[in-house]
């Protein structure tokens, strides 16, 4: 007999439909798997088996043939053994053939034969578009987002069995509990003195400029970096979904209620694979950090630490916003639509300018040669935290908190919309003459800035938006002025990494 | 045979010691020495009688062809002691110098040179002062001699090319072929370009260790007085300093930060008893020109110093002297801020907190203050310029 159930599986932070059909038929006892399947897919045989038998069923003691259609998509992961589950019971005449037609199903199933969640679940349920979906209790919340109420959340194999064959009603599970409305994210009002790195934070946050931390240890770096996504705004309903279902694919726990509504925040550590941070795999194409962390904060903390060449990786995907990733025979391109932080040390003993510093030029010329000068060049925003003052930190009187903060930075965000990008740092060049003119005495500054060969021309373009951003926070007025300039470019300073000998 | 290339071969024989060389060449030629060794006919004065076969040994397996297309090829020169262009100092100093491989022009023996020399881990000051040093000292028409290392010496050379005035003297530890340390390598050609580089050491010789105090040695040799900006506790520099006492030298040495580690060096030598150079006016005194003979010989258009107006136009902020001046111009605000910084490094959010004004409005004081040279803002911290 030959059954036939629909699913999916996972192909990059995309779903792809697979068809799971189940021939038994009678010969000598045997189970394959054809159709591309990975290691854990081809494991299913000994998971369905145990929680077929664990569910007062009968494993066919015939020859049982599993094709995965369409065979030339690799199907990875366990979320296909529900639907092989229900496709051998089918073909073994123990559930009805015809009670299939309009189900599908997404899960991984237990030895007990209880369903369990897996990751990926939004993607692979919304290229399921019609009937019921059958999905992990746990995986109810995420699921709903994309099938809505044709979502059948269900715990245990035997279930889904009483309702097809005996006509029960579908079993009720309870909704997992919002958890979500707890938003840990530190706050601003913490930190003390930093009234420089308080305004690199806001203006990085208003503009979406890239931001470098540059400062000694214990300074605060990562502290203040953290702090970031708390200044950001909700993501909005189409980026929400985004977010979550690159989270879902990469296996990430989401909130509660399934949406990811806040701005994600990744810090990878410095030891990251190329494949880590922009995504990638062998055979498939998995999220990087890089697009886990899309429409939120990416911290790269210890940059001179990151290897060059992953550093450099960073590069397009920073620029187009898309990171587009090739393996032989599959090529994905995954959102990466981040606000970069990176922190490091000014020397390897991190004292670097000051006259404490022990290193030698070698090793400080060595440390700065770890980072591309391209990549320096997107950091739009430069600040020097330095370990805060001891009356600073004895100040009781608490900092700004973020929320008034997020305020400004929301007003900022709304008037880069209403110019037609997303952040004044993603302002192209026509948009920019139109969105900041400069008035008479801001060229004089950028010009003669450009004479004396303080800023590269690219520099110029980068100083212009972070200056629109800096007018906005103050007065949104129309024009940029020389102080404005002035001040992004006081933002773009680099220290003398290496010392002057670089 | 040319004589340069013969020079040049003798330079490279093993255990070619300054002193033998002298005693090889004090009555012959590069050529005349070479023959003589080939025939076996020098004297145990020169060189012990093992060395003296090992020499014979390598002078036939010598291509002197090679050689030859080599000095052209680098444009390179090879003086010795009974040359006409060979330095007088190095003859009549009391470790001569027989032989020394040039590129570039020797200055005139008759100009007053000046060492300036330091620790290669400088600090961001002590380069300032370095390239400072350098520019006034060639501006006053002084000879700026150094050794290109990393840090001050570099510096000193630096200052002394952008004076465009008299052109530096580098003196080098390894080959003039061969570019020590790597990162000067555009400084290393512009000063064998514009002015002369000169070394012991013969074609292709590495940067050895025990090369760098005959070079310092040389430094000494070449010139009137040694200004140290800054050195370390055991640095190199005072090894220089040595060799300049023997010869009787002035020497100054530039006060430093008592927290700052790169002085330690210079600071002993304050406390020593050696003169303190704080600016060029202290060095040009101390070479027996008085403030105003300094001020108008600054002036002179004939000593090849650009009029100020030449340079006004800002290009390099240390052409305005007249700093103390511009501030004074500073109005409002900008005043303000500009009262916050101080000399030390301080840090930006020091300088918001004495203002007592905005971040952003600090910052773009700032760059207005930097924009007209009277503050120098290095990413970190700001501090005053003038």
């Amino acid at each position: 007999m030959l059954a036939s159930v629909r699913s999916s599986t996972l192909d990059g932070i995309d779903g792809a439909v697979v068809d799971v059909e189940v021939h038994v038929t009678n010969g000598l006892p045997a189970f394959t798997i054809v159709g591309l399947p990975d290691a854990s897919c081809r494991e299913a045989r000994d998971r369905v088996r145990a929680a077929i038998e664990s569910s007062d069923l009968s494993w066919p003691m015939q020859r049982i043939t599993v094709n995965l259609a369409p065979t030339c998509v690799r199907k990875v992961g366990a979320g296909l053994d529900v639907p092989i589950g229900l496709g051998i019971l089918a073909a073994s005449e123990q559930i009805p053939l015809e009670s299939l037609a309009d189900i599908s199903a997404v899960g991984e199933l237990g030895l007990d034969g209880s369903l369990r969640p897996v990751p990926g679940i939004l993607p692979m349920v919304d290229v399921l578009e019609t009937g019921r979906v059958i999905v992990a209790a746990a995986d109810a919340g995420v699921a709903a987002l994309g099938a809505g109420d044709r979502v059948r959340p269900v715990r245990r194999l035997r279930d889904i069995v009483d309702v097809v064959s005996d006509g029960l009603p579908w079993p009720h599970v309870e909704p997992p509990l919002h958890d979500d409305e707890i938003i840990d994210e530190p706050d601003l009002a913490d930190v003390r003195g930093q009234a420089s790195a308080r305004w690199g934070l806001e203006i990085a946050a208003a503009g979406g400029h890239h931001l470098l931390l540059i400062g000694p240890p214990g300074g605060g770096k990562t502290m203040l970096a953290r702090r970031l996504p708390g200044l950001l705004p909700d993501l909005s309903p189409e980026a929400a979904r985004l977010v979550t279902r690159v989270h879902s694919a990469a296996a990430i726990r989401l909130p509660g209620t399934g949406l990811v509504r806040r701005p994600p925040f990744r810090a990878p550590h410095h030891s990251a694979s190329m494949a880590a941070l922009v995504g990638g795999g062998s055979g498939r194409v998995l999220p990087g950090e890089i697009s886990v962390a899309t429409e939120g904060v990416l911290f790269l903390d210890e940059l001179g630490e990151f290897a060059p060449s992953v550093l450099d990786g960073l590069r397009q995907p920073l620029e187009e916003g898309v990171v587009r990733v090739a393996r032989s025979g599959v090529m994905r391109e995954h959102p990466a639509n981040v606000l970069l932080v990176a922190a490091m040390n000014p020397c390897p003993c991190g004292e670097g300018g000051s006259v404490s510093c022990r290193c030698g030029p070698s090793s400080r010329l060595r440390y700065s040669r770890r980072i591309s000068g391209p990549v320096l060049d997107r950091l739009d925003v430069m600040v020097h935290v330095d370990r805060p003052s001891p009356t600073a930190l004895l100040d009781r009187e608490p900092g700004e908190p973020s929320s008034v903060v997020a305020e400004r930075v929301a007003r900022v965000r709304e008037l880069a919309a209403s110019r037609g990008a997303r952040t004044n740092a993603a302002l192209n060049r026509e948009q920019l003459e139109d969105a900041a003119p400069l008035d008479s005495e801001a060229t004089d500054v950028l010009h003669q800035a450009l004479v004396d060969g303080r800023l590269s021309a690219r520099g110029a373009m980068r100083v212009r938006a972070v200056a629109r951003t800096i007018r906005d926070l103050d007065d949104a007025g129309p024009a940029i002025r020389a102080r404005d300039i002035y001040s992004a470019i006081g933002f773009r300073v680099r220290p003398p990494l290496g010392g002057c000998d670089a | 045979m040319r004589e340069d290339a013969c020079a040049a071969v003798l330079s490279g024989l093993t255990g070619a010691t300054p002193l033998r060389l002298h005693n090889l060449l004090q009555e012959r030629s590069a050529r005349e020495a070479l023959r003589a060794i080939e025939s076996a006919s020098i004297g145990t004065e020169v060189a012990p009688t093992d060395v003296l076969a090992e020499w014979q040994r390598e002078i036939n397996r010598v291509d002197m062809t090679a050689e030859s297309a080599r000095l052209d090829e680098l444009d390179a020169h090879v003086s010795t002691l009974h040359d006409p262009v060979h330095p007088p100092q190095l003859i009549s100093d009391i470790d001569p110098a027989p032989l020394l491989f040039r590129r570039g022009t020797l200055p005139d023996p008759s100009l007053v040179h000046v060492a300036v020399v330091g620790t290669r881990r400088a600090s961001s000051i002590g380069r300032e002062v370095a390239r400072e040093l350098g520019l006034g000292l060639a501006e006053a028409g002084f000879v700026v001699v150094s050794g290109l290392a990393l840090g001050i010496d570099g510096e000193a050379h630096r200052g002394a090319l952008l004076a465009d005035a008299v052109p530096p003297l580098a003196v080098v530890g390894s080959g003039v072929d061969v570019v020590y340390p790597k990162r000067h390598r555009d400084l290393w050609e512009e000063v064998a370009t514009v002015g002369a580089l000169v070394s012991e050491a013969p074609l292709g010789g590495r940067p050895e260790p025990w090369r760098f105090p005959a070079r310092n040695r040389l430094i000494a040799a070449f010139s009137d007085l040694l200004v140290v900006v800054e050195s370390r506790h055991s640095g190199g520099s005072l090894l220089t300093v040595e060799q300049a006492l023997r010869r009787d030298l002035q020497v100054m040495a530039v006060p430093g930060s008592v927290r700052n580690r790169a002085a330690d060096g210079t600071n002993q030598l304050l406390v020593d008893g050696c003169a303190p150079a704080r600016d060029v006016t202290d060095v040009l005194v101390a070479l027996g020109l008085s403030e105003v003979a300094v001020a108008t010989r600054r002036n002179e258009p004939e000593v090849g110093v650009p009029e100020p107006e030449a340079v006004g136009t800002g290009a390099s902020p240390m052409h305005s002297a007249a700093g103390i001046g511009d501030s004074a111009a500073v109005v409002g605000r900008t005043a303000v801020v500009l009262d916050a910084v101080d000399d030390g490094p301080t840090s930006l959010d020091e300088v918001v907190d004495r203002s007592g004004l905005g971040v952003i409005e600090v910052y773009a004081h700032v760059e207005e203050l930097v924009a007209a040279g009277l503050v120098v803002h290095d990413g970190s911290r700001v501090r005053r310029q003038y």
